[in-house]
């Protein structure tokens, strides 16, 4: 049962980093100086999806709060800066989004413009320092606290923070060739392949400063398949990167999604059964029967919420399909 | 410094600025309601009207009630890590629900709802709605059952020093929360009818366009409000009774009970003080005072005959200046609820100094002033925003304005694309 509710848990996450993910990337995309109705354009075919995406983050600390109490509490606390720089980013990226139209001002629009590609940058930063954290283990003590936070500080943890932050803007850039208009989204082709390529090296780079961590080579549990895992990451852009080259967005999309996901794949597969490796006292670690929430507990949220989850994914599902194909003329602009 | 005391601070400092957006949130989806119902019903261009003026403020209002509503959620984790600790397995259930939920499905509903216009069918549109107001109603009542067990745990037990959950339905009857509930609820519809009056009154007495039109909403504005209020008062009277059975310590520890309580915490915790600040009580008068000004909101009912209230004119600027009265009376009135809870995160359970995070006190100051700056600032852009299109009337809001039309907004048309 704690396995089906950590699946449940990367499942929610997951989605978070791809939904959330591509909203973020639009965001940094903000920052290439685009004219005023081409940024307003780009925000919009986000449009529908904006407010459903964020939330993917909410239900996944949720699940982390409800069925891993113990382990909400130590890897929050002692991923603290991070975890409040991604935060912070999302308020702003929440906020930036939703009002930035609301001001009739070209300027004042530009400004929250700038108020969301900050936003973007520090959730993106901030995410991929807290997936390091996991990974290289945290200096969990034996009596069950995180000493400190100055352990988020390494270069593995900077170079996730940039491999994340290169994956978003390529996935963002992907996502608008396959939802902006046909001319708008051949014009920014060059450019999502130019990223891809990018986050390659940036994902390439992160691998090795892993490989190269004791950390990391301490707290993993399945090595292999870490490294596996990292080359499928890998492959997914490399296809993306070819689908673009044959003008098939869709295909595109659907590789850097899979790309998006599979960081959250890599750390439960690698460190399992471990949810968090401690690097000072091995018998603190916490495994995910450890974390768990006790047996009623997860039996009860089991009862409540999963006759739910159709409905839940089936409401995004219908967002979806209501507001596919590329954004418009007849689109309703509002963001 | 008192990392402590940093996190309490924080702690308040948060749900305050929450509470002003949610509890606006809460009462305007519940008039929309009725306003967009009678526009499928009826036809009426002008409940369309309504609907699209009022609900492009109830639009502005959300983003900062998600905003707040992320930072509290994670805050728990952040900054109170004993709490998830040792009650976690109790406490953090009606929470995921109510992520799940309610919270999930409320955003992904208002999206859709927010693009929806002139691309669903009207009852679809409708229905999604409903949806928002019905997600936004079971947010309230999960986020009270949590709250309702920091004030009185039930339902558990403590096995090798952690809580464990042994009656969920101990929960869902628990004395803490219905009147609570009734309470919160109705003092939601009491701030979001009165906003809905004063800014109707504001238009009206500056004789701006849509006579007719704020002429509607001032009066389901007022009604609204003086229902509410006495829903307010009802509720909150009917809360001494269960409130003060099981927090003893809640209003001052002169009672039998309460000594009795706080000799067998002294027994069990050690010696300590208590009793919450003074400071919680006196907020709570004032909150009263408040409560009964506002019932006066029904000596204005009977002007609305012919027009009274409108002709004339000092009700309505009443109306204005009653306005910031339900939002000062919202944040006493939790004040009261939550600082009478101290010393205990859950009371008589887990003492607030073992539920804190063991973090520096300068990374706990650093978070506190930067949240602080955050909200607080995008609060008060998002209120200026808020009067900004108040003041700008029903002519032409960018909520479900069809998409043929160039943005009346835009300083320069915007075709198609580019």
């Amino acid at each position: 049962m704690e396995l089906a509710w950590y699946a449940l848990l990367g499942l929610f996450f997951a989605g978070y980093l791809v939904l959330g993910g591509y909203d973020y990337g639009v965001g940094l995309l903000l920052a290439r100086g685009a004219d005023a109705p081409r940024r307003r354009a780009a925000l919009n075919a986000v449009g529908p999806f904006f407010l459903g995406n964020e939330v993917w983050l909410v239900a996944a600390a949720g699940i982390l709060f409800g069925a891993f109490p113990v382990l909400e509490g130590e890897l929050l606390a002692g991923s603290y800066p991070a975890v409040a720089a991604a935060l912070a980013g999302v308020i702003l990226v929440t906020a930036g989004v939703q009002l930035r139209s609301r001001p009739d001002s070209a300027r004042a629009r530009a400004a929250w413009d700038r108020v969301i590609v900050v936003g973007s940058l520090l959730a993106a930063l901030g995410w991929g320092v807290v997936l390091a954290g996991l990974l290289q283990g945290v200096p969990l003590r034996a009596d069950g606290h995180v000493a400190g936070v100055t352990h988020l500080f390494t270069p593995f943890a900077a170079a996730t923070g940039l491999a994340v932050l290169a994956l978003v803007v390529a996935h963002g850039a992907t996502f608008l060739t396959l939802q902006l208009p046909t001319v708008e989204g051949d014009r920014l082709r060059p450019l999502a392949r130019r990223l891809l390529l990018t986050a390659i090296v940036a994902v390439g780079a992160a691998t090795v400063a892993g490989l190269l961590s004791d950390r990391v080579r301490a707290a993993a549990q399945r090595p292999a398949v870490g490294v596996l895992l990292a080359v499928l990451l890998v492959t997914a852009l490399l296809a993306a990167r070819a689908a673009l080259g044959r003008r098939r967005p869709g295909l595109a999309f659907a590789a850097t999604a899979t790309a998006l996901a599979l960081p959250v794949l890599l750390i439960g597969a690698t460190l399992w059964p471990y949810a968090l490796v401690s690097t000072v006292e091995p018998s603190a670690s916490l495994t995910v029967t450890d974390a768990a929430a006790s047996g009623p507990t997860l039996r009860l949220l089991g009862w409540l919420t999963v006759p739910l989850l159709p409905a839940l994914l089936g409401f995004q599902a219908m967002c979806l399909w209501i507001f596919r194909g590329r954004a418009d003329g007849r689109a309703p602009v509002y963001w | 410094m008192d990392t402590l005391l940093l996190a309490r601070l924080q702690f308040a400092t948060t749900a305050s600025v929450h509470f002003l957006f949610v509890a606006v949130t809460l009462g305007l989806v519940t008039l929309l309601v009725g306003m967009q119902t009678a526009w499928v019903v009826t036809g009426n261009h002008r409940w369309e009207r309504l609907t699209r003026f009022w609900g492009q403020l109830y639009v502005i209002n959300y983003v900062l009630g998600i905003a707040t509503g992320v930072v509290m959620e994670f805050q728990f984790g952040l900054n109170w890590s004993g709490l998830s600790r040792y009650v976690g397995n109790v406490f953090g259930a009606p929470l995921a629900i109510e992520t799940l939920v309610a919270f999930f499905l409320e955003s992904t509903f208002l999206g859709m709802w927010i693009f929806g216009w002139h691309r669903l069918r009207r009852g679809a549109h409708l229905a999604l709605l409903y949806g928002v107001a019905i997600t936004a109603y079971a947010s309230a009542f999960w986020i009270m059952v949590a709250n309702s067990w920091l004030q009185n745990p039930v339902g558990y037990e403590v096995r090798d020093g952690v809580a464990h959950l042994t009656d969920f339905a101990a929960l869902l009857t628990n004395p803490a929360l219905w009147m609570a509930l009734g309470h919160v609820v109705s003092a939601a519809l009491l701030t979001g009818g009165l906003l809905m009056a004063a800014i109707s009154a504001w238009h009206l007495n500056r004789r701006t366009p849509d006579l007719a039109l704020f002429r509607s909403s001032l009066r389901i504005g007022l009604v609204t409000a003086a229902l509410a209020i006495t829903l307010v008062q009802g509720f909150g009277f009917a809360q001494f009774g269960p409130v003060g059975g099981v927090q003893p310590t809640k209003f001052g520890g002169d009672s039998p009970q309460a000594e009795v309580l706080i000799a067998d915490w002294t027994s069990r915790f050690g010696p300590g003080d208590y009793l919450p600040p003074a400071l919680s009580n006196v907020g709570l008068g004032f909150m009263i005072l408040i409560g009964f000004a506002l019932g006066l909101l029904w000596l204005l009912v009977p002007l609305l005959w012919r027009d009274w209230i409108i002709r004339l004119r000092f009700p309505l600027w009443l109306l204005m200046l009653a306005l910031p009265l339900p939002f000062v009376a919202l944040i006493l009135g939790w004040i009261a609820r939550e600082v009478g809870r101290h010393p205990w995160v859950a009371y008589g359970l887990l003492p607030v100094d073992q539920a804190v995070s063991p973090i520096s006190p300068w990374l706990m100051a650093a978070s506190l002033v930067g949240f602080t700056l955050l909200l607080g600032t995008l609060a008060v852009t998002n209120w200026m925003l808020l009067a900004r299109y108040a003041a700008r009337g029903a002519a032409d809001p960018a909520l479900g304005r069809p998409p043929a039309q160039p943005p009346a907004d835009d300083p320069r048309p915007e075709p198609a694309f580019a």
